[in-house]
């Protein structure tokens, strides 16, 4: 990590280990999974073996009659909801018709979990198998078997969590293919002039692997319903306990106040983490009348999960000898599984938002396949596009000899430059990362290191970016009595967000950091917040708490104006205390403060900061990440040398946790690069439903990453700061496609770069 | 099934408990004594977040079986900071950014230790290595290796 002193400020800025440490290095930290309540059950799921099947009948007789099992519930015991065949949490459990293997048919409520797993073998369910669409580009001919009978609404609430853009879907155009869920279509300029302005085209498909979270938590809940108040209380690993409560209300149309959901400490979301199992564990705690809980085994979660999907990637692109872009045209198409809600939006503007192309044409498409569906791993269907166009990058910088940083230096997008949307970008900091590698002696020092050794080497590079999402939030700053600060919001922090806003809040009251206090309320005594998606928390929340510092600043100031009877603008706050200027003599404390605002018959009422804010504008967070890697051309395998991100964090509130969510991110692309990747067979069975061969990176696979924090202040985030959590994960696949292109020669067109797929492209694999 | 009596000692303590043999050390430590510390991540051995270290070895509790802990003396993340002190791990993690999410560490430590209790000068590499069986899916790695060779380098 580097990051450059800043002296404007006393507390923001600066690196501070996280405040909730201490808990969690001693085990103390809740997680859902730990919570055990009086007479609570536990839940174990039933799911299809089928990727489609209708269901003919379940007989849960022999299920029922183990000792220790107390209910066996199927859809049809299910209390009242709202349902939806169209959504992924429209059927808590699958009526006639199962659309995934791993989809969840029955549940068993029991008194110990193994009784509960020991039930589900005997449970019988008569399946008729269906047809089933695996692959998405056979699931987009017209003679396409359905993915499914039923039909119903797309639900796409939590993709606009991540990415919040303006864009019309295409009306009806194309859709040949009962399967075709959206189209959407972006267009600029004229891309047949754009091509005929090229000195050289580069046209080829890229694929990239569905991928899992893998968090190291599984999904968990504990849900508890009081049938004599009404009141429904579920306990739940989620990034959005407001987004929570709201599905909950809307799924049993309870009114909101009936709801309480206390987002437990998130062992690792990602995106994947927002509402998934929350609905089926309320609706079970509804049946049963006692706590009941539903933890997620890793098999559970790999197979119905929400992983990051696969996408096939399809790039026309030209470019002049003087290495100016031309023309880009791309046909996306992102493979949704079973349920609407792909993120191809995203892929189709990040194709063609990172360079400044005069013509373009986009098309994407979201396909419906009879596999698990798709969500969030940060940055959504980002990476996916970003191999396409950052391959294509390489190889029209090659083809025309030129530099490929240089290259990208040359055409990267800057502050009022259009997305392919037509959307403006505000200030950016894309240059500023290219510029931070050019620098870098990963990079300067690149050939002299390539020579002499015995296998291949190379060095690629990429860059990534994400928009980011945009929602309200609000928070709470108050004065305590003896001058220490509680800071109240209702964001679950996945990222070390909460330190963040102990730092904004003490800057704001000029205490030190250790006199703050953050907490997290539930949804029913914090103030709202959207959720912790999109990279957006410390942009939204953290400008909540800035202003609610801010607010609670002004009434300080008011009642020692009055106490020393000198007006608010001849007074100052520091060190701990309110003084008139120029009169050191004059002055009050804040723990005198707390103490006027809060004993018995006070003269003045309590300090309570309130921060409102609603966010409209965004603050794009861009990347440029490279990677030193060597190839074995004998078996394929590749072992990591070296790696380098630079982040445009626009401003580092806490750089050692915008270092963190670097690393983290740049790792998980890393793995996206090189290892992870769902295989599912041509009937729809996942292959590889473990953690053994899922294969996430582990610490000898990565080498000793280096983050460079890079600066460019946005307009709106406090301080200047930008989204930070998604960048990171954007362009670890391109790099590592690169780099293995400048060892060997030759691109591998499909993530991961796996040993095989190496020697395929080597022509060493028949 | 019958339950069978076993007694270890756990982070210092005395524990006699009746358990189903069938049952996993890793379940008995979390449902029965509510020790909640080591977490299950995998239920297979892959991911690390349940290790523990039983007579002096690094173990993944999710995968022993609850009586093979009889008569053993068991360290669990509860047991790793003394008189309310923290472990030198336990400050290098929190001050070196080697935490995130938190859900792997109580495993992480318990694997950084044994680390340490082997060879308490390692090499990165053999600090990498001596971690590798323990899955963190926030960090990249390099702040843990950083911490636990921040402590290897002390006294």
């Amino acid at each position: 990590m580097t990051t450059e002193v800043r002296r404007e400020h006393a507390v923001v800025g600066r690196p501070l280990p996280r405040i909730e440490g201490p808990e969690k290095v001693t085990g103390k930290t809740v997680y859902a999974a730990d919570i055990t309540l009086p007479r609570m059950l536990y839940a174990r799921i039933l799911r299809s073996p089928h990727a489609h099947a209708r269901i003919r009948r379940i007989d849960t007789a022999r299920a029922r009659a183990l000792e220790g099992v107390e209910f066996v519930v199927t859809a049809a015991d299910l209390p009242p909801y709202r349902k939806n065949p169209g959504a992924r949490h429209g059927l808590l459990l699958a009526e006639d018709e199962v659309v995934y293997q791993g989809q969840a048919v029955a549940a068993v409520l029991a008194t110990r979990e193994d009784l509960a797993e020991e039930a589900l073998d005997l449970i019988q369910v008569e399946y008729e198998p269906l047809p089933a669409v695996i692959d998405p580009e056979e699931a987009m001919r017209p003679d396409a078997p359905p993915a499914r009978l039923a039909s119903g609404a797309a639900d796409r609430s939590e993709e606009a969590g991540h990415v919040t853009v303006d864009v019309k879907e295409e009306e009806g155009a194309g859709r040949g293919s009962p399967n075709v869920s959206n189209q959407i279509r972006f267009s600029r300029g004229d891309i047949e002039e754009g091509f005929n302005e090229a000195d050289v085209i580069v046209e080829r498909t890229w694929r990239s692997a569905l991928v899992h979270q893998g968090y190291i938590e599984p999904h968990a809940a504990v849900a508890d319903y009081d049938a004599t108040t009404g009141e429904l209380t579920i306990w739940t690993s989620t990034q959005g306990p407001f987004h929570t409560r709201d599905e909950l209300a809307r799924l049993f149309q309870l009114p909101e106040t009936k709801i309480r959901v206390v987002g437990t400490e998130v062992g690792g979301g990602f995106g994947g983490k927002i509402f998934l199992i929350q609905g089926l564990a309320a609706a079970l705690a509804l049946v049963a009348r006692r706590p009941v809980k539903l933890v997620y085994s890793r098999k559970d979660d790999l197979l119905s999960g929400v992983p990051s999907p696969q996408a096939i990637v399809h790039l026309r692109t030209g470019m002049r000898k003087d290495g100016t872009v031309t023309a880009l045209q791309a046909r996306l198409i992102y493979d949704a599984g079973a349920f609407p809600g792909a993120p191809v939006v995203p892929g189709a503007l990040l194709v063609g938002g990172y360079y400044k192309f005069p013509h373009l044409d986009i098309q994407g498409f979201e396909v419906l396949t009879n596999k698990v569906s798709v969500g969030a791993l940060r940055a959504p269907g980002a990476h996916n596009a970003t191999l396409a166009i950052e391959a294509h990058m390489d190889l029209m910088a090659r083809e025309l000899g030129l530099d490929p940083l240089e290259v990208r230096l040359r055409n990267a997008v800057e502050e009022g430059d259009q997305l392919p949307n037509g959307q403006p970008l505000p200030r950016v900091g894309l240059r500023a990362c290219l510029e931070a590698l050019q620098r870098h002696p990963l990079w300067r020092d690149r050939a002299a290191r390539k020579a002499g050794n015995g296998r291949p080497r190379g060095v690629g590079i990429a860059v990534g970016g994400w928009l980011g999402g945009l929602q309200p939030a609000s928070a709470h700053v108050a004065l305590n009595s003896d001058g220490t600060i509680n800071v109240m919001v209702g964001s679950n922090d996945i990222t070390g967000v909460n330190t963040a806003f102990a730092q904004i809040a003490a800057e704001e009251l000029r205490v030190p950091v250790e006199q703050v206090t953050v907490s997290q309320g539930d949804t029913k005594t914090a103030p709202y917040a959207g959720m912790s998606a999109g990279s957006k928390t410390l942009y939204t929340v953290g400008r909540a708490v800035k202003l609610a510092a801010e607010d609670a600043r002004r009434q300080i100031l008011e009642v020692a104006s009055q106490r020393l009877d000198a007006p608010v603008e001849e007074l100052e706050l520091a060190d701990g205390e309110v003084r008139v200027k120029g009169d050191p003599s004059r002055t009050l404390t804040l723990e005198r403060l707390g103490q006027l605002t809060t004993a018995f018959a006070a003269r003045h009422a309590p300090i309570v900061g309130v921060g409102n804010v609603t966010a409209r504008r965004s603050a794009p967070g861009f990347t440029a990440q490279m990677v030193e890697l060597e190839v074995d051309p004998e078996t394929g395998q590749i072992t990591l040398l070296g790696m380098v991100g630079a982040q445009d964090a626009g401003f580092a509130v806490n750089p050692l946790a915008v270092a963190g969510q670097i690393e983290g991110g740049m790792t998980q692309g890393l793995g996206i690069g090189l290892w992870e990747e769902m295989v599912y067979d041509a009937a729809g069975n996942l292959k590889n439903p473990g953690l053994l061969d899922y294969r996430m990176p582990t610490a000898m696979d990565v080498p000793d990453l280096e983050s460079v924090i890079v600066e460019v202040p946005s307009e709106e985030g406090p301080y200047g700061a930008r989204i930070v959590g998604e960048p990171s994960i954007t362009a670890g696949g391109a790099a590592i496609a690169n780099a293995v292109a400048d060892a060997l020669g030759v691109w591998v067109d499909a993530i991961p770069v796996t040993p095989e797929r190496v020697l395929r492209a080597l022509g060493r694999l028949g | 099934m019958a339950k069978q009596l076993i007694t270890f000692r756990i982070n210092g303590e005395r524990q006699e408990v009746a358990t189903e043999p069938n049952r996993t050390l890793l379940e008995l430590v979390r449902d029965d004594l509510r020790l909640t510390g080591a977490k299950e991540g995998c239920g297979t051995g892959d991911c690390g977040a349940c290790s523990m270290i039983v007579d002096g070895r690094l173990v993944t509790s999710c995968l022993m079986l609850a009586p093979e802990a009889d008569g053993a003396e068991i360290l669990t993340i509860e047991g790793l900071a003394e008189d309310g002190r923290l472990h030198p791990l336990q400050e290098a993690f929190i001050q070196h950014g080697a935490l995130q999410c938190g859900f792997c560490i109580p495993g992480m430590l318990m694997a950084a230790k044994a680390v340490l209790d082997a060879n308490p000068r390692p090499s990165r590499a053999e600090i990498r290595r001596g971690l590798a069986g323990n899955l963190c899916r926030c960090t990249g790695y390099r702040r843990i290796v950083d911490a636990v060779a921040a402590v290897a380098a002390r006294d």
